[in-house]
């Protein structure tokens, strides 16, 4: 063969077939590229869920205290998504055992205190998961004239689309295919799994849940649904079936027949303008006996303090509290709009309420317990530390200009800014770094932290892990707050919060009260009961100093302790040394007592004056603290009540 | 006008060696070729030039449209509505076409964003990963074992002094604890909310619920014999340790999923570092100032 071609022909032909190699190879090899552009479908695959032995590591038949957040959403959240945030459930259980994740805004962040114990991811069921998919070009859905700008960086866009989002959830006008079954089915999945493979009993628990996301006229009626096992229905009950709190219940009524057991959990009834413990209900009909144990099936706890503001009381409602002026945020969710009615939006009212109701009518619809949570939008679960305080919007709050904790442009002074505290943007400045759970659970598992959840053994902090004992009982032994076998006798002996008294038979309750610092936040002040109690048809309420710090001593006349003299150095932001304990222990007696006045009992626990966010974000800029806000806050824990419950 | 080579040149003619080494040029096979695709290429790109740019929807773009059109309405399209859903597409089909060829794609900070993430993904892809083997699991499991580290657990008992004593009496009330148990005699101290008596404790919840130096105390202690007094942000304490497991990796077995994950993010993170290497090898990189 070789002779037939002489050397010239063959040098054509072997620098032919080169080229043509080559060339081949580029069209080839970018034919390659393009076919693998079709990302195959990962199967998900998950740890089988470890059965729970017997015990697990920690257990103690007098119960633990355990720290969570329930109530966090990530990326799958529609409003998360708009802003920028692109963390996902699995990123917020990192976040939670102490990770670093990615921040909306380009920065990394992690909690600087203490890991979680249990957390649950609660995004929002409405339009779950359909940002993400609408923000991707080659989906169906990304072409609907509601998503064009939907996505930007700009803060100012970001907050246009969101009130777009809002205003066309309001009005009904937002596409159905944003609630498409298989979009909505996906993302459900991926909470689930995350929920699965992050749970190790004995060392973090997880629950699966989400937020159901009601507010008519923009009133806001959310409430964060958790579930006790892995057993769920197939998609959440969202606000766009019902917006009526009443069809939930209903529903999970409905799902607890089936086996699948749930509790929901309402916050922020501070931006509700009177709506979330109204006496009648969305139909106008007065609350009867059927709603009051339909409510309470399924709420036995509500949030009582998060980033958005504490529900705890109001000023106007409370003007015999000192201390009821704390991170109120009286304006509604989501929208700029004052709020007119503070009565039906605070949890201590709506207890009176309650027992007023049980009084007159023989039903209470708000016997509810406490505990406290986030609401972070950045998949950051715990973040409610003043120092380390990064807001909860991703990219618009990110920074502490946009905080209002500095002044703007990096101006140096507070000269000339408009401080209208009405102004859309003022309203991150009075958002707090609010929101802890607390539970009283025997071990560190799911069955353990939902029976909590149900006998309403919790409280609720402003961030720090102030530990909360309460129990009541009539008959401690005398000697009860000096043994050390005080828990025991105490369960022994009475009732822990969240209880009820059974009616007296002539003698006054005792009160154990006892709280323990946070080792990592400040020294306590005073611990506090606050009573609620019906006189002649009338409900009451009145706070009782009962521990003081530093060896001061009572005045039981007025029911207050001496002011121990502790303050902040705003240089600095060091507290004033040497002063408030380490605990605050005591057993009280009820000297207003009266057997026959139905009453309910809470605990708060204040420490010492500490620096805002606010003014840790000045300090650190080298500018003076936002003059419109508090320099400093009194951080504080609040247990669940116990109800005084006279004989009929 | 007169070449370089003719004035490189030292006579009329050029000089043997060099017309000699034209031919051997003009007749390299790969001179033709080069010459030839030069030919083509720029006749080629003469036609297209004359030529008109098309816009093509091909059937299944189509189909795809009247398809979501149809999930949006719950019906098929009329006539005139599937006419205004084709001239809408080809509308900004041709908007599109036309800013391309202005160029105005090539200044948008939006576009080259998505194309970077675009490009991003599609490399992750083309880097797909396939699933490891148990042999390279293992290796990689030995190789980064100190991240399955377990913490140790301990039983213990303890006693309390609480700061609020103050830190004299807090510290005579201790000690005059210790000698009592040392001397085999029965002591207490004051309640605490903490238990005062732990079962299966693991170190790091003794670090984060009492602070690192008790921790480590608690870790140094012998067993069955009380030490202390121990220091914590509560105050101090006296403590027994009565059992103990120290800290030890989890077994391949019990992690193994976390291996796989680990593996899996650890290889994308170095396909993603690799790919950008090359990027880098193959374009030049000028910035401002002489970054680098």
């Amino acid at each position: 063969m070789e002779r037939l071609w002489n050397s010239r022909t063959r040098a054509w032909l072997v620098t032919g077939s080169l080229v043509a190699l080559a060339a081949g190879g580029a069209a080839l090899a970018s034919g390659e590229a393009q076919k693998s552009a079709a990302k195959p479908a990962v199967a998900q695959t998950h740890k089988a869920q470890a059965r729970a032995p017997q015990h697990l590591p920690g257990y103690n038949p007098e119960r633990n205290a355990y720290f969570g957040d329930l109530h966090v959403h990530t990326k799958l959240s529609f409003d998360a998504y708009i802003f920028n945030v692109r963390a996902t459930p699995e990123d917020a259980y990192r976040f939670a055992k102490g990770e670093t994740i990615p921040h909306a805004s380009g920065m990394n962040v992690r909690l600087s205190g203490a890991p979680l114990d249990f957390v649950a991811v609660t995004d929002h069921s409405e339009y779950i998961g359909a940002m993400e998919e609408a923000n991707d070009p080659a989906s169906p859905i990304s072409k609907l004239p509601i998503v064009q700008g939907l996505f930007s960086k700009d803060p100012k866009e970001i907050q246009a689309a969101f009130n777009r989002m809002v205003e066309g959830n309001e009005h009904g006008t937002l596409p159905k295919e944003f609630s498409e079954r298989r979009i909505v089915s996906r993302a459900w999945g991926e909470i689930q799994d995350a929920a699965a493979r992050n749970y190790a009993p004995g060392r973090f628990t997880t629950f699966v849940g989400y937020e159901y996301t009601s507010a008519p006229g923009n009133r806001n009626l959310h409430r964060n649904v958790i579930f006790k096992s892995a057993k769920t229905p197939d998609l959440p009950y969202s606000a766009l079936a019902s917006n009526n709190p009443e069809d939930l219940w209903k529903t999970m009524d409905e799902w607890r027949g089936r086996g699948v057991e749930a509790l929901a959990i309402p916050h922020n009834s501070n931006g509700s303008d009177g709506l979330m413990f109204d006496s009648v209900r969305m139909n106008g009909q007065p609350i009867d006996k059927a709603y009051a144990e339909l409510r309470m099936r399924n709420e036995p706890l509500v949030e009582i303090s998060q980033i958005k503001g504490t529900s705890e009381t109001h000023p106007s409602l409370s003007p015999n509290d000192e201390w009821s002026n704390f991170e109120i945020m009286d304006r509604y969710i989501g929208v700029n709009r004052p709020v007119t009615k503070f009565h039906g939006s605070y949890v201590r009212e709506a207890l009176k309420d309650g027992i007023a109701m049980q009084e007159a009518k023989g039903f209470n619809p708000f016997k509810f317990g406490f505990i406290g949570s986030t609401d972070t939008h950045n998949a950051a679960p715990g973040s409610a530390e003043e120092r380390n305080f990064f807001s909860k919007v991703g990219r618009i709050d990110a920074t502490a200009a946009q905080r209002g904790s500095v002044p703007p442009n990096g101006a140096k002074s507070w000269d000339g800014v408009d401080m209208d505290p009405k102004n859309a943007a003022a309203r991150f400045q009075s958002w707090g770094a609010s929101g802890l759970a607390g539970v009283w659970a025997e071990e560190n598992s799911r069955e353990s932290i939902y029976a909590a959840l149900r006998r309403k053994e919790t409280f609720a902090t402003s961030g720090p892990r102030i530990r909360v004992r309460f129990f009541a009982s009539y008959d401690f032994p005398a000697d009860l707050a000096g043994r050390s076998d005080l828990v025991t006798q105490a369960y022994g002996h009475g009732v822990p919060m969240g209880g009820d008294l059974l009616p007296s038979k002539g003698k006054a309750p005792k009160f154990l009260v006892w709280g323990v610092r946070d080792p990592s936040s400040g020294y306590l002040q005073r611990a506090q009961i606050v009573k609620g109690w019906i006189e002649n048809g009338v409900a009451k309420e009145r706070v009782f100093d009962v521990a003081c710090s530093d060896h001061l001593t009572l005045d039981t006349a007025t029911w207050r302790c001496p002011a121990n003299g502790a303050s902040v150095d705003l240089t600095t932001c060091e507290p004033t040394r040497f002063k408030g304990d380490v605990e605050l222990r005591t057993v009280w007696t009820d000297p207003t007592f009266n057997p026959r006045q139905r009453a309910f009992y809470y605990v708060r626990v204040l420490e010492n004056p500490s620096c805002r966010w606010s003014t840790w974000d000045a300090l650190r800029n080298g500018t003076p603290p936002n003059p419109t806000l508090p320099t400093t806050i009194m951080e504080r824990a609040w247990s669940s009540p116990i109800w005084y419950e006279p004989k009929a | 006008m007169t070449s370089e080579l003719d004035k490189a040149g030292a006579g009329r003619f050029p000089p043997p060696g060099v017309t000699a080494a034209f031919k051997r040029i003009a007749r390299e096979p790969l001179t033709h070729f080069l010459v030839i695709g030069a030919l083509l290429f720029a006749g080629l790109q003469a036609v297209r030039a004359m030529e008109r740019p098309t816009v093509r929807i091909d059937s299944q773009e189509l189909e795809q449209l009247v398809s979501y059109w149809e999930q949006q309405s719950q019906r098929p399209p009329t006539k005139a509505e599937l006419h205004a859903i084709i001239q809408d597409r080809v509308d900004e089909e041709l908007l599109a076409s036309e800013a391309r060829r202005l160029g105005l794609d090539r200044d948008d900070m939006i576009i080259r964003r998505r194309l970077a993430e675009k490009m991003a993904f599609a490399s992750e892809d083309v880097g797909e990963i396939a699933e490891p083997d148990e042999a390279t699991l293992r290796a990689f499991y030995d190789r980064t074992k100190s991240q399955y580290l377990q913490p140790g657990h301990t039983a213990l008992r303890q006693l309390f002094f609480s700061g609020d004593r103050g830190e004299g009496p807090a510290g005579a009330a201790a000690m005059a604890a210790l000698a009592k148990l040392n001397g085999g005699q029965a002591a207490s101290g004051d309640p605490f909310l903490l238990p005062l008596t732990y079962a299966d404790v693991s170190q790091d919840d003794l670090a984060r619920d009492y602070g690192p130096a008790y921790a480590k105390a608690v870790q140094a202690a012998p067993l069955n014999s009380w030490v202390g007094p121990v220091a914590s942000a509560y105050g101090l304490h006296l403590v027994r340790v009565t059992g103990r497991q120290g800290a030890e990796v989890a077994p391949f077995e019990a992690v193994r999923q976390d291996v796989r994950d680990a593996w899996l993010a650890d290889r994308r993170a170095a396909n993603n570092t690799a790919f950008l290497v090359r990027l880098r090898q193959r374009y030049r990189v000028e910035v401002a100032g002489g970054a680098p």
